[in-house]
């Protein structure tokens, strides 16, 4: 069942979560549609698979929308979603430690259609064909310089500058102090102008 | 913060020109400084390269696939609720009543329950008698409802119905589908309105 644009877009996400809890089910699919793409997008760059990362974003969902009486409105629901997948991702980490990156398709991909089903699909900008190898050069190389990263580093990095959030959502959804998350990302940035010399040269 | 003479400028610095609010004497000491210049537009560089990440997305119908395994709170029950614990806690009367009864249930729970505990001699002599008799009125009414079946004249075409395997199970099918038609009807009036009504003079 799809939900009616113009009705959700004056809605803050805590409306829209009072509306979830008495049971209205466009509600939860509302929250899933504001969320989906940056909770995705930042597990993909997390571990760096895309079939791993559809499944961690679907347990991420199910678990915050399975709870949700125990979201409490006085935080950003974003905050709230983010911790739950970042935590999901930390953990996969811990348990199993991947440490390469490729755009072509899943490390653990082992035939060309399953290479072809996980590979990263790269968003149409408006860019002419020269621009486009050339962003997608330096986007590989950025994205492979991200996932060369601590995961701590990786969180704090993709936050802060793929999702705009303040430094204080940050310390938040990770649950760290706002100086370990500016010395995080500081030390991140620091280790990706390393990791890119090379292309200024 | 006043820059110190002979500072360069330190990553909260780059920070603060990254989102332009960096303070008048740290933007003259950058527009001065090669080497702070140079830090600093390295960061610019890197931090635009990572905003114009291509955006990426679930494959298509991934809300379904999360909606599957999503149990949603039942509407009716969560607005019965609501108002019960609206009606409970309007006055202090109907407050006051509410705990005169909570406090009558829980005794008399814990009043069954140690009389329970001290009489299981009694408990036991009670469930042997009537799983006895349970027994036997059971049995009585099956019987009673089978010589019914049989010997009464009206039941004449419940028999013929049972002597026709086809004729049994087109009867059964169709009460079925009377008795789920008439659950369908009965949901649909009484399910609330989903969507808000317009009121005249609002």
């Amino acid at each position: 069942m799809a939900s009616s644009r113009p009705e959700w877009d004056g809605l803050s996400d805590q409306q829209v979560v009072l509306l979830a809890r008495s049971g209205k089910e466009t509600a939860y699919r509302e929250l899933i549609r504001r969320y989906e793409r940056p909770v995705f997008a930042l597990l993909f760059r997390m571990v760096r698979d895309r079939e791993l990362a559809e499944d961690l974003a679907q347990e991420t969902f199910v678990k915050a929308l399975n709870a949700i009486e125990s979201y409490r409105p006085e935080f950003k629901f974003s905050s709230w979603i983010f911790k739950i997948g970042n935590n999901a991702a930390i953990d996969h980490l811990r348990r199993r430690e991947l440490d390469t990156l490729s755009l072509d398709g899943s490390p653990h991909a082992e035939t060309p259609e399953a290479m072809q089903a996980t590979a990263l699909q790269i968003g149409a900008r408006q860019e002419s064909p020269l621009d486009t190898v050339e962003a997608k050069e330096l986007g590989g190389a950025i994205e492979a310089a991200i996932g060369s990263l601590r995961p701590e580093y990786r969180s704090c990095i993709l936050l802060r500058h793929v999702e705009g959030r303040p430094y204080e959502e940050i310390a938040e959804i990770l649950n760290l102090p706002l100086g370990t998350v500016k010395t995080y990302i500081h030390r991140a940035r620091n280790e990706l102008r390393q990791a890119l010399a090379h292309l200024k040269e | 913060m006043t820059r110190p003479p002979g500072t360069h400028l330190s990553p909260e610095e780059i920070d603060s020109w990254l989102s332009g609010t960096l303070a008048q004497d740290w933007q003259q000491h950058l527009d001065q400084c090669q080497a702070c210049l140079e830090r600093a537009r390295t960061e610019r560089e890197i931090v635009d390269g990572i905003a114009a990440l291509p955006l990426i997305s679930p494959a298509a119908g991934f809300s379904d696939r999360v909606m599957a395994a999503v149990a949603i709170p039942d509407p009716f029950a969560i607005r019965s609720l609501q108002a019960t614990q609206r009606r409970l806690f309007a006055t202090r009367k109907s407050m006051a009543l509410a705990a005169s009864l909570t406090l009558l249930l829980l005794g008399s729970m814990a009043g069954s329950i140690a009389w329970s505990l001290t009489h299981q001699e009694t408990l036991a002599n009670i469930g042997t008698w009537l799983q006895s008799q349970g027994g036997q009125v059971a049995w009585l009414s099956l019987r009673g409802l089978a010589s019914n079946l049989i010997e009464q004249p009206w039941y004449g075409g419940i028999r013929s119905l049972l002597d026709n395997p086809l004729q049994l199970a087109l009867g059964s099918a169709l009460a079925s589908s009377v008795y789920l038609g008439g659950l369908l009807i009965l949901r649909r009036l009484l399910a609330l309105p989903t969507q808000q009504v317009a009121h005249a003079g609002m």
